[in-house]
């Protein structure tokens, strides 16, 4: 089978799910301001929203980090991949299980787990899916080339060894019959933190440490920074699901615990953006900016240094007292999945379509364009969502506010949101046609030279 | 320096480590604390078995995904007790041991709507009904109803489901926070008047 035959598949679909979600992302958004639109039941705005979540996790996100890595480990370990054809097989079955997993929850056949809505058998089919590509993970470090594990390895073996746990706790454990209530909510949240912290930010870690210093032809600035990064991660990330039942009926303890290691987290979340800045500032200015990717990597991390801070800020009992429950806390998930890791995973696809076409990319100038569309748009997307949720937590500390009167408070948020994610909806086709030109489309000298030809015969 | 240096060099060593690393906070965040705390899944106190029309209650209100929007706990907070509380009585505070007999567990992390741990009983079965078949218009048998609920609500309506699947969900809700007898007034007399 063709060489990168699996990158190719996987980027190209996880494409499609990302307009997709942004589009389940926008009809929910309206949802906000005239909850009459589309009022039927496959269309009613909890089964959207749980489709947004979903298509954008295991349709886009996991599925683009799944091909950006099937294309860069094997360079990175001067090797091919461990089996191609596992590879497209894995893409695939991916592919129908997710499909399967939407419609049921299009038709309300659920799990009652938030990230983890896709019911069994279609869950169950992730975890085979996610454990044919470990064994495509492994058995291509185990065949490399070459002595060393660089930064990226280390992250993707983390996330793969990491998120089998993570994921078979959150949908499958917590489902047994004897794990109830509190039990089970400590589970899954253990679930949605980790599926955030230890699938989606080891996977988009390793993309950025591979992408930045090869965009930039510029050696990663500290090896021990990437070292302290890594191994405090792993010790770190996993206690802190209960800072999301901060105030709650989970035992005050766990609650503590949660807190410290929520803060613990600046530290491995700044050797990072060090090494990552680092590096920005010692590549050569020329092309420190040249062109989408450099861009979206330095956007990304912009936006992943917020989103790790404001984490640990969350996680302080007084300041949860306001934000929590509040569209805060909506503003803050999109700054990290889609801000950051989002981010990494479009500058991942604009690197390497290309290469796998074997060509420029189709226009450099539409990359900038989508990139200054969505960042401009982004930044107000989640600035009303945090000013809304200060807003309304404030509100709620007043008895006085009938609830109602505190939503009716921060209509002007959502009118906000909607517009602003019509703006970054509209950018993601400029990303989709690009990408697609890449692979598929004629480039302007190709036409001259056809046209060429086609008059000198 | 040499330990890390072998560490770079050995995929067992890396996978080891990582794993290693992970499953101290794993265990003690998962399985330790019901050990160490018995009332995340057993209760010294009556709690109530959900009926066969209940949990098919339960059902839809997963299904229709009724958590994303409302929440199910008083936090230990004055603001969430005085908010979900009736006619001035502050909402007690939810414990673990009242949601030992949830086979699925709706604690929720947003309130685009308003909490509903201790909602059970403070509306009739019937303003449920009108409730559900139209947020913004629930006609003239509630006239406090009126007004600024016509234009800011925006919960969705759930006039799709039938008659029977809204009168199981009612039942549901109306079981919600009745595990502790909160509602009594300064004289320890019970406010029940308001069921229907």
């Amino acid at each position: 089978m063709k060489q990168d035959t699996a990158a190719k598949t996987a980027i190209i679909a996880s494409c499609f799910y990302f307009g997709l979600a942004l589009t389940m992302g926008l009809l929910t958004a309206l949802k906000f301001i005239v909850p009459t639109v589309g009022e039927i039941e496959y269309l009613s705005m909890p089964r959207v929203r749980m489709l947004h979540t979903n298509i954008n996790l295991f349709g886009w996100l996991l599925q683009a980090n799944i091909g950006i890595l099937f294309w860069i480990l094997p360079r990175i370990l001067h090797t091919k991949l461990f089996s191609e054809k596992l590879g497209v097989a894995t893409g695939i079955l991916y592919n129908l299980t997710v499909l399967g997993g939407f419609a049921c929850i299009l038709l309300g056949k659920v799990k009652n787990v938030e990230y983890g809505e896709i019911p069994p058998p279609f869950d169950y089919l992730i975890a085979v899916c996610w454990l044919l590509f470990a064994i495509n993970v492994f058995g291509t470090v185990a065949t490399r080339k070459v002595k060393y594990l660089y930064v990226t390895v280390w992250y993707t073996l983390g996330a793969v060894i990491w998120t089998t746990f993570v994921f078979i706790t959150g949908n499958m454990f917590s489902q047994m019959p004897m794990v109830t209530g509190v039990n089970q909510a400590n589970l899954i949240w253990f679930y949605v933190h980790n599926a955030v912290g230890l699938i989606f930010t080891p996977l988009g870690v390793a993309i950025a440490y591979y992408l930045i210093p090869k965009q930039l032809d510029t050696p990663i600035y500290s090896h021990k920074l990437s070292m302290v990064g890594f191994w405090v991660i792993s010790f770190v990330y996993v206690w802190t699901g209960a800072h999301h039942m901060l105030h709650g009926p989970v035992s005050h303890w766990l609650q503590t615990v949660a807190i410290i290691f929520s803060f613990s987290l600046i530290i491995p979340v700044m050797a990072v953006i060090t090494n990552f800045f680092g590096t920005f500032a010692t590549a050569p200015k020329s092309i420190r900016m040249k062109g989408p990717v450099p861009k979206l990597l330095m956007m990304g991390t912009v936006y992943y240094i917020f989103t790790c801070l404001q984490g640990p800020f969350q996680a302080i009992r007084s300041v949860n007292e306001i934000v929590s429950k509040t569209d805060w806390v909506v503003g803050h998930a999109h700054m990290a999945l889609f801000g950051a890791f989002s981010y990494y995973a479009m500058a991942g696809v604009y690197y390497i379509a290309p290469r796998l076409a074997g060509r420029r990319l189709y226009s450099e100038k539409l990359g900038d364009l989508q990139f200054w569309i969505m960042t401009l748009a982004s930044i107000p997307f989640f600035a009303v969502l945090w000013i809304s949720g200060v807003v309304q937590g404030y509100a709620w500390l007043n008895p006085e506010n009938t609830f109602v009167a505190t939503l009716a408070a921060i209509r002007h948020a959502h009118i906000m949101r909607f517009s602003t994610g019509g703006l970054i909806f509209a950018a993601y086709f400029l990303f989709l046609y690009n990408v697609l030109q890449t692979f598929f489309g004629k480039y302007p000298e190709e036409v001259e030279a056809a046209e060429a030809a086609a008059v000198s015969e | 320096m040499k330990l890390i240096s072998n560490v770079e060099k050995s995929l067992l060593l890396t996978a080891a480590g990582a794993f290693a690393l992970f499953a101290i906070g794993g265990v003690l965040t998962t399985v330790v604390p019901p050990m160490v705390d018995q009332s995340l899944w057993r209760s010294e106190f009556p709690v109530h078995e959900y009926t066969e029309q209940e949990k098919r209650g339960i059902e839809i209100y997963k299904r229709e995904g009724c958590v994303y929007c409302h929440t199910q706990q008083i936090r230990h907070l004055a603001s969430d007790q005085r908010r979900y509380g009736w006619r001035m009585v502050d909402a007690a505070v939810s414990e673990s041991w009242e949601y030992v007999n949830d086979k699925e567990h709706f604690l929720g992390t947003k309130r685009t709507g308003p909490d509903l741990a201790r909602v059970g009983g403070k509306y009739s079965s019937e303003w449920h009904w009108a409730h559900f078949k139209d947020p913004r218009n629930m006609g003239e048998k509630f006239p406090d109803r009126k007004g600024i609920y016509e234009k800011a609500s925006i919960m969705p309506s759930f006039a799709y489901l039938s008659d029977e699947e809204i009168k199981d969900l009612t039942a549901y809700l109306q079981t919600l926070g009745r595990n502790k007898d909160w509602r009594v007034d300064k004289d320890g007399n019970p406010l029940n008047d308001y069921e229907k």
